[in-house]
């Protein structure tokens, strides 16, 4: 539920700020790296998250519809609860290292206060019965010009995206576990 | 004692420090700090804090400075690189990425990335004597071995700018893929070439006339570009590749593999050895030429970009 909380707060904050400038690209590059373990097999992990065109596992997704399956360029839009979508489109995809790369090639900063992200998500298996997951990001802050306010900083960028990461990864433990 | 004990010191250093091996200095932008490896003992030999969110980096052509831009605390860090010290910081009016040295070794350029300038700087007044306008988001900067052309990649207008270094003005504007990010020059063939971050290619210009000669797939976002022996070498973040281009051909040869989110490259001085900084896995590759496969990774500070050149050295 982390995640749902900083998706709104970002949005009422941001619901007050005057059009932005649209650029694509800035200066200072964040990363986020957020991973969990899980007591589960790894097959059964990448089972549930394996598939780029179903991201339910998510808190605070309504639904997922997209183009293309787990192939190069396949799509997908993420709705939100609440309304509010996020487009991205996968680049890079391996079943056998259960690993998958995208980027959001369309997000209201209001909804995620990121520019040109790009994110992998993989599982790696540690021992008998339990595995790791690893979801990283590399993005820009919100705000593309000198002087950011607050709500669009680097560190509102990061505190946004480590948010939705640990609470995807979180919720992913607990029910995984739970179905063991 | 104690000057007993420094003295010792000095001597115990003098005997393994400067001049043996090239060395790399990468602004590591997450970190906030320039880390120094020794390329030889592919040991870190320093970490210089700079703040800032360093990211672009040139080395003097005496190779006595580095020049490191801070994109947030918007300045420039003119750094001893023997000594390892901040020796003047530049303020910039803008974000300053992208940074150039000289060859004659009287200017330092520094590419604003908002206010879409070109900033020409005496780095030993420590002020800037002039400013050019240029396309939008400049990016990278190369200049001609000769000193007469400088070049910009204006990222978000997908064009190059080719201006003339002693009168600071721009001479041409060539189009080239989306996104050009990295700039580099190939003198002998009077070619820069460009790494366009959107359209996962490398644009080839002749900047004598002012053509594209060229385009050449490559990776997932193209950063930069080295070059050494016929060869490109260029930086492909989201595949985690450097790809490689045969000069002569301009067809691909061979994707390496390398760490993850890899941007700032360079070839040594002797084009034996490649450098190429990963980002997101803090580490800096060696590459070897004539095998064209890894022979060394170094572990470095948070995020280094390594935007420019970087490598020192130190005969």
């Amino acid at each position: 539920m982390r995640g749902l909380k900083v998706l709104s707060g970002c949005a009422v904050a941001l619901a007050l700020l005057a059009p932005l400038a649209v650029k694509a690209h800035g200066p200072s590059r964040q990363k986020v790296s957020e991973t969990v373990e899980i007591n589960a097999p790894a097959a059964k992990v990448w089972a549930r998250i394996g598939n780029f065109q179903d991201i339910g596992w998510l808190p605070g997704v309504e639904k997922t519809e997209g183009t293309g399956g787990n192939a190069d360029k396949a799509t997908r839009k993420i709705t939100l609860k609440g309304g509010a979508t996020i487009d991205e489109e996968l680049y890079a995809y391996s079943a056998e290292k259960m690993s998958y790369s995208y980027r959001i090639t369309q997000v209201d900063v209001k909804v995620l206060p990121v520019n040109n992200y790009s994110s992998t998500i993989t599982v790696t298996p540690a021992g008998d019965n339990k595995s790791t997951i690893e979801w990283r990001g590399a993005f820009y802050r919100g705000f593309m010009n000198n002087d950011p306010p607050p709500e669009l900083s680097d560190e509102a960028a990061v505190k946004a995206v480590s948010g939705i990461y640990r609470a995807g990864l979180d919720s992913l433990k607990k029910e995984l576990e739970a179905t063991q | 004692m104690k000057l007993v004990a420094a003295i010792i010191c000095a001597a115990a250093l003098g005997a393994i420090a400067p001049g043996l091996a090239d060395e790399a200095f990468t602004p590591d932008q997450n970190g906030d700090d320039v880390s120094v490896l020794d390329l030889q003992t592919r040991k870190l030999v320093a970490t210089i804090p700079v703040g800032g969110k360093p990211a672009g980096i040139a080395m003097s052509p005496d190779a006595a400075f580095a020049y490191v831009t801070s994109t947030e605390g918007k300045y420039l860090s003119v750094i001893d690189t023997a000594e390892r010290k901040i020796v003047r910081k530049i303020m910039i009016p803008d974000t300053p990425l992208g940074v150039a040295a000289d060859p004659a070794g009287t200017f330092v350029y520094v590419a604003g990335f908002y206010d879409n300038h070109l900033y020409e700087i005496d780095p030993r007044e420590g002020r800037i004597v002039a400013t050019l306008d240029v396309g939008h988001a400049p990016s990278g900067i190369a200049l001609t071995p000769d000193d007469k052309l400088i070049v910009t990649a204006d990222r978000e207008d997908n064009q190059l700018s080719i201006i003339d270094a002693a009168s600071f003005t721009r001479q041409r504007i060539v189009k080239v893929g989306e996104h050009p990010f990295g700039v580099t020059i190939d003198a002998p063939r009077h070619r820069v070439y460009a790494a366009d971050v959107e359209s996962d290619d490398m644009s080839v210009v002749d900047y004598e006339n002012g053509e594209l000669v060229g385009t050449v797939k490559v990776g997932k976002r193209p950063y930069a570009i080295a070059l050494a022996q016929d060869l490109a070498f260029v930086t492909n973040q989201y595949a985690g590749t450097v790809s490689v281009i045969d000069l002569k051909t301009l067809l691909p040869i061979k994707t390496i593999p390398v760490g993850d989110y890899p941007e700032g490259i360079e070839a040594s001085a002797d084009g034996k050895t490649i450098y190429v900084a990963n980002w997101f896995s803090n580490e800096v590759f060696a590459i070897d030429v004539a095998s064209l496969t890894v022979t060394a990774k170094m572990p470095v500070g948070d995020g280094p970009r390594a935007f420019g050149t970087f490598l020192r050295q130190t005969k």
